[in-house]
């Protein structure tokens, strides 16, 4: 344990790592972290967070700048962990916390496993894709289809990142389902709004969110974060459509164009 | 049109439900959240219907659900960024998205293009509807005031 004015950078660095890994943006770490420091009685903090990494330094009672980077590896998004550490910031702040305790309530925050099992998980996608369909202009059928595609893509990829591998080719083979099945769904079938499936189907994968999460930091004058997230948004759009388009492709060799 | 609406509602509530489960989200957000993802969409819907168009009534929708979502975050103690989250999921130009995919890919280059230039638009709508909604809500209702009492639980805020 770090001793003097020194114990202050963990809980502070560790509050705005939880929240940078799960999914929160880079002005809310900035902000728990200046919140906190100054509700430790420290003076002159100051942060600074992009999407890798995380700046943060305080001026000791000796008159020394402590200055400490660390890198952060961005994780699923988990945001009930966000919340959770937005509670702690909150408690320091109103003084119910000393220093030790919030780094304590910090810890188990990371130990915590995630609230969601991968099943529930699994069926969130589930139901987010018969959601959309329907929202796109499916009928029940449609629905049913894009859930059970949108399950098994889900159930896939959490089965790669078991074996370690990386969530771009998780991205890809994604896409690649969710495109294949629903055509080849129609072409067994003849059941027509392809596109309401796909597209119900692809929603947990498109970086429609990230995208608009990107002009967002760019509105807010974080450049940084909005270039970063922006071309993060790019490259898993590419993917997508790389997928999309070999499945197109596959079912072109295998009898021709859909109607 | 009420069955279109009723359909843009559910579909969109579940839709959001759903994204509640991918995200984590904290339990007691997901039927607000949900709630408003339902009827944002729904309201984009109704607006296209009468005759608005495609970025005026995604704006729209966005800043209302903005005002909702950052309006359920006050009154439940917990941060704005889960409301308005899953408050735009449903906006999201997905379909457009996966048109733009599916017209390069069939080499039709001028309507995959012009698939995506509406898809950013309509993702720069969505952000600047957050965004306004967020300084007006921000302008109306001031700085929150810090609880009373200590939070309990997984949810606190």
């Amino acid at each position: 344990m770090p001793v003097g004015e020194s114990r202050y950078m963990e809980p502070l660095q560790l509050a705005g790592r939880l929240i940078m890994e799960n999914g929160g943006e880079t002005y809310r770490v900035e902000e728990t972290i200046t919140r906190m420091g100054r509700a430790f009685g420290l003076e002159h903090v100051e942060s600074f967070a992009v999407p890798s990494g995380l700046f943060v330094s305080y001026r000791r009672a000796d008159g020394d700048t402590e200055t400490a980077v660390m890198r952060v590896h961005k994780g699923s998004t988990n945001l009930s962990r966000v919340d959770a550490v937005n509670a702690v910031s909150r408690q320091v702040e109103r003084g119910d916390l000393t220093c030790e305790e919030a780094l304590q309530r910090l810890q188990a925050i990371e130990r915590r496993p995630p609230a969601l099992t991968k099943p529930m998980q699994v069926l969130g996608a589930a139901v987010s894709a018969a959601g959309f369909t329907l929202m796109f202009g499916g009928g029940a059928m449609h629905a049913t289809v894009a859930a059970g595609v949108a399950a098994l893509v889900q159930g896939i990829g959490q089965l790669l990142e078991k074996y370690r591998m990386h969530a771009l080719v998780s991205t890809l083979l994604g896409s690649l389902l969710s495109t294949l099945l629903p055509m080849a769904f129609q072409r067994m079938t003849g059941l027509g709004m392809v596109d309401a499936i796909v597209a119900g189907a692809l929603m947990p994968l498109l970086p429609g969110l990230a995208m608009t999460n990107a002009v967002q930091d760019a509105m807010r004058g974080d450049m940084i974060s909005g270039l970063s997230h922006g071309l993060s948004a790019i490259l898993t759009a590419t993917l997508v459509a790389g997928g999309a388009l070999m499945a197109s492709a596959v079912m072109n060799l295998t009898g021709g164009a859909l109607p | 049109m009420i069955a279109g609406l009723i359909r843009s509602l559910v579909g969109g509530f579940f839709g959001t439900i759903g994204f509640a489960l991918l995200l984590h989200a904290p339990k007691k957000a997901w039927l607000p959240a949900s709630a408003i993802g339902g009827v944002s969409f729904a309201l984009y819907w109704f607006l296209l219907r009468i005759g608005w168009g495609e970025a005026a009534a995604i704006f729209t929708a966005a800043l209302g659900g903005s005002l909702w979502a950052q309006w359920c975050a006050r009154r439940m103690r917990m941060i704005a960024t889960i409301f308005i989250t899953l408050s735009i999921v449903s906006l999201v130009p997905g379909l457009g998205l996966y048109h733009c995919m599916e017209y390069l890919g069939a080499g039709r280059s001028a309507a995959g293009l012009q698939a995506g230039v509406n898809a950013m638009i309509d993702v720069l709508m969505i952000a600047l509807g957050v965004g306004v909604g967020s300084s007006v809500f921000r302008m109306l209702a001031g700085r929150p005031r810090p609880a009373k009492a200590p939070p309990q639980g997984d949810d606190r805020g």
